[in-house]
């Protein structure tokens, strides 16, 4: 059941009509129905991984409570290790046995050995990275004494479950998401009101840019061989555009749809195209995963702190593994390890902190110095997304090689019969509008909100795409 | 609550209104704008006399040359449409007849779409616009999965569609811009020559064709010569004897299968290019046109 499709625009207004209507009385009531309807959307993907769910909940549930009712360290550290090895065992297992696997022959291969790998081919659990991450954030900071462990099943399981952020985050701290789940909450209309403007605007994103980007992008990686370096080069700002609209897009709906059952969650995105250098867009994209990583990973590795060698491995270790939990494949290592060196000097320099906080109202000639910025930000993400959307990693290197040695750019026709540049006043268009409302979580809720609406379902109508019906990417992670 | 119900009540209505009014608006446009499909140029060009029409898929749209008959002083036009099935042969001819089109004669390419009695998504798309305007088209499509949501869902049919029938090609209708559809009377040539050419047709079966004995009796009922022919393949294909089973279950198909051989007259084994187009029409037009 993806979220824009026809069964969502169906379950939507049950859950939420039986949330105020029926189920009302209690917290209790309120977070009974939404398991309920968290485990009936999960289990619409395939019911047997419903079971992983529910088994991956309870354990870290259980061994939550061993950990905090220890009675020496040494069985703490025994729950703890117990729970992270199950967590990260699943994860290696569905994810990451495979590529290991083939990565291992390949290597005994090249010393001439011949190697029969035993393969799994297990089709990966929707979600699973996402409510593995939720799980290891709520054992660490039980373990590290910053959260009481949760007594009542039922609201642990709503934390872990809960469906709008179940399949493709944003990645929730228990320190945010259980608080609220633990008070009856009550109808807000301005709240509800800002999720349905958040909804309107995720679908625009997904269905109108991501999915007009999906077309051209694929046209042009699929067949980047007998691509001209304009192509090439619109096809990389065309995938820029199609994983920003669809992630983005997917995580508005996520909070939006949130919203309506009166729970914040997590801001995923925050402009990151607005981004002045490369420190600032990971402030700005999939923050949830960023800060994850940043919290759990980068700051016990030691951080910034330590000598420069220090600073540099915590640097790679950080990006190499950001890229390796998107997926099993060279190709998002590579990624991952592009965007540490890009990183890197402004960590040594200590310039990673000099962008913070949202460009506030510039003048000519501040708006002059910050487009070279901007520009050069968004240029070294679109290459390194290119990474990222490679079927290969040779395909990554055969399609930057042609983008710098072709030097053609003349208008081409791809096989979709569309010219490669038909997009790009849409895009200008679509940048625009999020540049004059980047102080705002969405462009909708404010002044003229009624006509914005309205415009918005036209845009819909209009210019999304709906004979090619296309999922979201992060739900493949 | 209560205000928030009202609050999404409105909300669906303005979206029932936007999908109105732009069904209204892209119908309007399609139905009175200069066609840029064959589909369009039936429903809404003015009655015309032909004494000859073909009819088929791409292998009638890239094989047969109206050019050649009109410099013999014969009217004639190609409406194969490429991929479409004789599904969607069938509506058209239906439709030019309810226009009030006068046709002496029809050439239907009958081969490779007698496999199976499919249709055609994309070029049934095509007829959509009109669905709701037009009783013959409407009743032609009343028994397909998803005619209730086309027909009375505002604006589903163009969102569905959208490829086909959407706001690009919307734009480029109401920006009058040319369509190589429509050219050379409709016939499409294509230009290069293919290399390594070859076809496997072992798979295939011809089966009993509804939409065929659709357009059989609608010429025998209209008094129109029906000439069903098979259009010429390369050399190197798998199962040639396909061609003599469309025969054995049709007697009155000409198998033309082997007309044209050279390989430079063709720009895929399935395909011939405009030479071999030429070729192969002006066979048709010396045995059937003398």
């Amino acid at each position: 059941m993806f979220f824009n499709s026809l069964s969502f625009a169906i379950f939507l207004p049950i859950v939420f009509f039986l949330y105020w209507f029926v189920f009302n009385s209690s917290k209790k009531a309120q977070n009974t129905l939404l398991i309920i309807a968290s485990y009936y959307f999960y289990s619409c993907w395939d019911w047997r991984f419903l079971f992983l769910l529910v088994f991956s909940t309870g354990l870290d549930y259980f061994t939550a409570l061993k950990i905090e009712n220890s009675r020496s360290k040494a069985e703490r550290k025994t729950w703890f290790w117990i729970s992270v090895g199950v967590n990260l065992g699943f994860l290696g297992v569905f994810k990451y046995y495979d590529f290991f696997a083939v990565s291992f022959s390949k290597l005994i291969e090249g010393f001439g050995m011949q190697a029969n790998p035993f393969l799994l081919n297990l089709v990966l659990p929707v979600g699973i990275s996402f409510y593995t991450f939720h799980g290891l954030s709520y054992i660490i900071d039980i373990y590290k004494e910053r959260i009481r462990a949760e007594r009542n099943f039922i609201d642990y399981a709503l934390f872990v479950s809960y469906f709008p952020l179940l399949v493709a985050g944003p990645i929730e701290r228990a320190t945010h998401l259980l608080p609220q789940v633990k008070v009856k909450r009550s109808f807000d209309y301005q709240q509800a009101k800002e999720g349905i403007h958040q909804i309107l605007w995720g679908l625009v994103k997904k269905i109108v840019i991501a999915d007009s980007c999906a077309q051209y992008a694929n046209a042009v990686f699929d067949n980047y061989e007998s691509m001209n370096s304009l192509s090439l080069v619109l096809g990389a700002v065309y995938f820029a555009f199609q994983i920003y609209g669809d992630f983005s897009g997917y995580s508005d709906i996520a909070l939006g749809t949130s919203k309506l059952f009166g729970i914040n969650l997590l801001k995923n995105f925050d402009y990151p195209y607005f981004s002045r250098d490369i420190a600032e867009f990971w402030r700005r994209w999939h923050i949830s995963l960023s800060s994850w990583f940043r919290d759990y990973l980068y700051i016990p590795l030691g951080g910034s702190q330590g000598g420069t060698w220090m600073k540099i491995r915590n640097t790679f270790i950080i990006f190499l593994v950001s890229g390796f939990w998107h997926g099993a494949n060279w190709t998002f290592l590579a990624w991952g390890f592009l965007n540490a060196l890009y990183f890197l000097p402004l960590l040594l320099s200590n310039k990673n902190r000099t962008h913070t906080g949202n460009i506030e109202g510039v003048s000519f000639i501040q708006g002059m110095k910050l487009i070279p910025q901007i520009g050069l930000t968004f240029a070294l993400t679109c290459l390194a997304w290119i990474f990222f959307r490679a079927r290969t990693i040779t395909d990554a290197f055969g399609y930057i090689k042609r983008m710098f040695s072709n030097w053609q750019f003349k208008p081409q026709y791809f096989n979709i019969e569309r010219y490669n540049f038909e997009l790009v006043l849409m895009l200008v268009l679509f940048v625009g509008f999020e540049w004059f409302n980047r102080y705002k979580i969405e462009p909708i809720s404010g002044k003229y909100s009624y006509p914005k609406i309205c415009l918005a379902i036209i845009v819909l109508l209009l210019f999304g795409v709906y004979s090619e019906y296309k999922s979201f990417i992060y739900f493949q992670f | 609550m209560k205000k928030f119900v009202y609050y999404l009540l409105g909300l669906l209505l303005a979206i029932l209104l936007a999908a109105y009014l732009l069904d209204y608006t892209f119908t309007a446009f399609y139905t009175n704008s200069k066609p840029r499909n064959k589909i369009a140029l039936a429903y809404t060009g003015t009655a015309q006399e032909y004494d000859v029409i073909f009819l088929g898929s791409s292998r009638a749209n890239n094989h047969f040359v109206p050019q050649l008959f009109i410099d013999r002083g014969l009217t004639a036009y190609n409406f194969g449409m490429s991929g479409s099935r004789l599904e969607e042969s069938a509506l058209l001819l239906q439709l030019l007849l309810a226009k009030g089109a006068k046709i002496k004669s029809l050439i239907v390419e009958v081969d490779l779409n007698i496999n199976s009695n499919g249709y055609s998504e994309g070029t049934r798309a095509n007829f959509y616009p009109y669905l709701n305007q037009s009783d013959l088209i409407s009743s032609y499509y009343k028994n397909i999965a998803d005619f209730d949501k086309l027909y009375y869902l505002p604006f589903y049919r163009y969102l569905k569609y959208d490829a086909k029938i959407g706001m690009r090609e919307l734009f480029f209708t109401v920006a009058k811009r040319p369509s190589k559809n429509l050219q050379h009377y409709g016939f499409y040539p294509l230009k290069n020559t293919g290399k390594d050419m070859k076809y496997d047709l072992s798979k295939h079966y011809p089966k009993k064709n509804r939409a065929y004995e659709t357009i059989k009796k609608i010429c025998s009922e209209n008094h129109i010569r029906l000439i069903a022919v098979t259009t010429p393949m390369c050399e190197n294909v798998k199962n040639i004897a396909y061609f003599e089973e469309v025969v054995q279950l049709y007697p009155e198909v000409h198998n033309f299968e082997d007309v044209v051989t050279d390989e430079d007259c063709f720009s895929s084994c399935g395909h011939m290019n405009e030479k071999g187009a030429k070729v192969f029409t002006q066979f048709l037009l010396d045995k059937f046109f003398k």
